[in-house]
């Protein structure tokens, strides 16, 4: 077919020509499917979803400007209905397990010992059966501490990972008789 | 002419002149002759060859140095010819040098028909049934059915016509008599401001169960359900007493709190409260009490997954109803409680053999569709460049270049439709071939719940490593959103190579009556790190946005919430997004 001292040119021609047909073969592919989605109104969203994409980066810019009013922090403010709130929640009900009141910024911490749940409860019921029973002649009010209403202590992963923040739950309730 | 399907619209293209002649002069001859010649790959690529072992070449370029490698066959004729663009085309100079009658081909690679006369791919709808007819019977040698039988569980809903009621002064005395108005509060601000909208106190680390009761208290068919008191808590109590009592159940403190144990009923009583005027926040103490006893292993006080609780949550109403009715419920038709009938859907699973092409479908129902965040995905079909945040351009070319590279839901949805190669370690039995073949798997949404709840998977937990981390990337998510694309029907046509064909599931299902068009109602997000982070809602009512931040709801604008981390999103099927909500409520 060629000349030996030929061959290499030859096979780098034959070689560009084949990936070249291959790279027409593909792009024609691709432009019959879009030919066919464009003719079918199948891509009526696109024009939908270019202009959401918009949006979403001219609000981004927006909200990144520091000379826009930037959203504070919605704590400690007042709310659309005028009202303000304190950090930790001061409605005060009566716990459904056990019929004390509670404040309701402390009910969770407390509902968990107080249903035997979360790992200090369960230890500390094992350590003393007497306590239950002493747990409802007691009346003192719940010490109030600075609040956090975000879990900073080690104690998240519910696989058991020790916990750190033990101390705060020293409020009153469960000592040791 | 064009038919609505799915909410997408599938155009019947009109025929050119050509094509139309060519059709009345020739009908169904031609497609029977055609039909015998369609030759289907395994993974559905269609091509025109006379026989098997054909090789087209074009009948005008010289023997063996033939250029064009895209080619024609001419359907009168059966003649092969290429055609490399519209100035140099055998194909269309062989239309031209015949007497009329010959200007249609078929691309032999693709079995795509071409006027040679308009220079462009036309369509056919016969012809497209043909391909796939070819298709779906070369997937299918064993015999089987092209129409798979649907899940027995999916029936037609049937839909009923809206009819307006009022009430005959009759009932209008009844209802005067059994009601009081509510409080309106004071001073006339609150008068504008939607009704519902009550903040929740943080009981200790309960920002993710408040987060979620926000999108629950202003989800449409939920808050319908329960506020046109579709579950009565006073009535389920009385009923479990009794049947308490005529069970013989021993009246312990213990026993007593289990067997009153009703999440729906907590429910009843949050939605009374929320929508009760009273805005001072509510404390959803019982709820927690509740759902504590129904998930003992998550009881405990430490910040927990919102996501994780949602699904808890709606286990826990489906649990009651179920032991309520004594029997197991399934879950797809959402008949079995209302948690399930709001946000329970079917997914569809289809793994396709790449040797034979023959396809196993199973289906699933899901109350949410969790998905990945990946780096730097663009829209779905943009490509991905990296882009500069630059602050000197001018606001338009900063926007074009962020569009690029960011991640989108629409492009997560993509990437949860894409067919997926399963890798050679899962290597699928194929019934066909009676071996384990590599093989493709994609997932496609039989049936649209009526909420669409996403979760994007933000947070990561490698047991392998011992580590957990949060991805914070931005994800760009729409307030409108159709989901045609990502329906089974779709991607079943798409698999098909998108011809003009009424596949299973179209009619079957008559999800035409469904509307696919979807709206933001509620946002969730997460600030801060895994372990010490916060759960906020935006919730989207009257075409205005709150922050619903525990016990403080503040207004906020749009761009806010498009700029926001979303961690899961709530959208409900438009129709049920009444336009009413959007006016401000009558005095």
């Amino acid at each position: 077919m060629s000349v030996p001292n030929d061959d290499n040119t030859s096979h780098s021609q034959l070689s560009s020509q084949f990936f070249g047909d291959l790279l027409d073969s593909i792009i024609v592919d691709v432009a019959s499917e879009c030919h066919r989605i464009a003719r079918l109104g199948l891509d009526c969203n696109l024009e939908e979803g270019e202009e959401e994409i918009r949006l979403s980066a001219q609000a981004r810019v927006r909200v990144a400007d520091p000379s826009n009013s930037s959203e504070v922090n919605s704590k400690y403010v007042v709310d659309i209905f005028g009202q303000t709130h304190p950090a930790v929640a001061n409605e005060i009900f009566e716990c459904m397990n056990c019929r004390r009141s509670i404040v309701a910024g402390r009910f969770a911490p407390h509902l968990e010992k107080c249903m035997g749940k979360g790992r200090k409860a369960r230890l500390k019921a094992t350590r003393s059966s007497s306590a239950a029973q002493n747990r409802y002649s007691r009346g003192s009010p719940i010490s109030t501490y600075s609040p956090y209403s975000h879990s900073t202590s080690v104690n998240q992963l519910s696989n058991g990972a020790p916990g750190v923040s033990g101390e705060e739950y020293a409020e009153g309730a469960f000592e040791d008789p | 002419m064009s038919s609505k399907r799915n909410g997408q619209m599938t155009q019947i293209p009109q025929p050119c002149p050509h094509l139309a002649g060519f059709r009345s002069r020739h009908g169904l001859r031609f497609f029977r002759a055609i039909q015998k010649c369609l030759r289907v790959k395994p993974l559905g690529r269609a091509s025109i060859r006379r026989d098997s072992g054909e090789f087209p070449r074009c009948g005008t370029c010289a023997t063996g140095e033939c250029t064009g490698t895209h080619l024609y066959a001419c359907v009168a004729c059966a003649s092969v010819f290429c055609h490399l663009s519209s100035e140099s085309s055998h194909a269309a100079a062989h239309a031209e040098s015949m007497p009329p009658g010959h200007e249609i081909a078929v691309d032999v690679d693709r079995a795509e028909l071409f006027c040679c006369a308009c220079r462009d791919q036309v369509y056919d709808r016969d012809f497209d049934a043909s391909v796939v007819l070819a298709q779906t019977a070369a997937s299918t040698l064993g015999g089987s059915k092209i129409r798979e039988a649907p899940p027995e569980n999916l029936r037609k809903r049937r839909r009923v016509d809206y009819r307006p009621w009022t009430p005959d002064p009759r009932e209008l005395v009844l209802i005067r008599r059994g009601s009081s108005s509510l409080q309106r509060g004071n001073g006339d601000s609150s008068d504008c401001l939607p009704w519902g909208l009550r903040g929740l106190n943080n009981l200790g680390n309960t920002c993710f169960l408040n987060s979620i009761l926000q999108a629950l208290l202003h989800t449409p068919p939920l808050r319908n359900y329960f506020l046109s008191d579709r579950h009565n808590r006073y009535e389920c109590q009385q009923k479990k007493n009794f049947s308490n009592a005529s069970k013989k159940i021993s009246t312990s403190n213990d026993n007593g709190k289990n067997s009153r144990l009703c999440l729906a009923c907590d429910m009843d009583a949050m939605f009374s409260a929320a929508f009760s005027g009273d805005r001072s926040p509510y404390s959803p103490a019982r709820f927690l009490y509740s759902w504590w006893q129904h998930a003992a292993n998550l009881a405990s006080y430490e910040q927990q997954d919102a996501h994780e609780f949602f699904i808890s949550m709606l286990d826990g109403i489906h649990e009651k109803v179920e032991k309520d009715q004594g029997k197991p419920q399934s879950q797809g038709n959402g008949d079995c409680c209302i948690a399930h009938r709001v946000f329970s859907g079917i997914l569809r699973s289809d793994v396709t053999c790449t040797a034979c092409g023959f396809t196993s479908t199973t289906y699933d129902p899901c109350v949410d569709i969790s998905l990945d965040l990946e780096p730097n995905q663009g829209g779905s079909k943009m490509a991905s460049t990296k882009s500069h945040y630059s602050c000197n351009v001018e606001l338009d070319s900063t926007i074009s270049s962020q569009s690029f590279g960011i991640s989108t839901l629409v492009g997560c949805l993509d990437r949860f439709t894409r067919p997926e190669k399963l890798g050679s370690d899962q290597k699928f039995f194929c019934q066909q071939c009676q071996m384990r073949q590599e093989s493709l798997k994609q997932m496609s949404i039989r049936k649209l719940p009526l909420v669409s709840c996403f979760h994007i998977k933000r947070f990561e937990h490698s047991s392998i490593r011992n580590m957990s981390r949060k991805v914070d990337r931005y994800l760009q998510f729409p307030f409108s959103l159709n989901m045609a694309p990502y329906l089974s029907s779709s991607i079943l046509r798409s698999r098909f190579g998108n011809r003009m064909f009424t596949f299973d599931g179209d009619e079957q299902y008559a999800s035409n009556e469904l509307s696919s068009e979807f709206e933001l109602f509620a946002v969730i997000t997460h600030t801060g790190k895994l372990d010490a982070g916060h759960y906020v809602t935006y919730l989207r009512l009257s075409n205005q946005w709150y922050k619903c931040d525990d016990a403080w709801i503040t207004q906020v604008s749009e761009d806010l919430v498009r700029a926001a981390q979303g961690y899961m999103m709530f959208y409900v099927q438009k129709m049920l997004y009444y336009k009413a909500s959007e006016k401000l409520a009558a005095s």
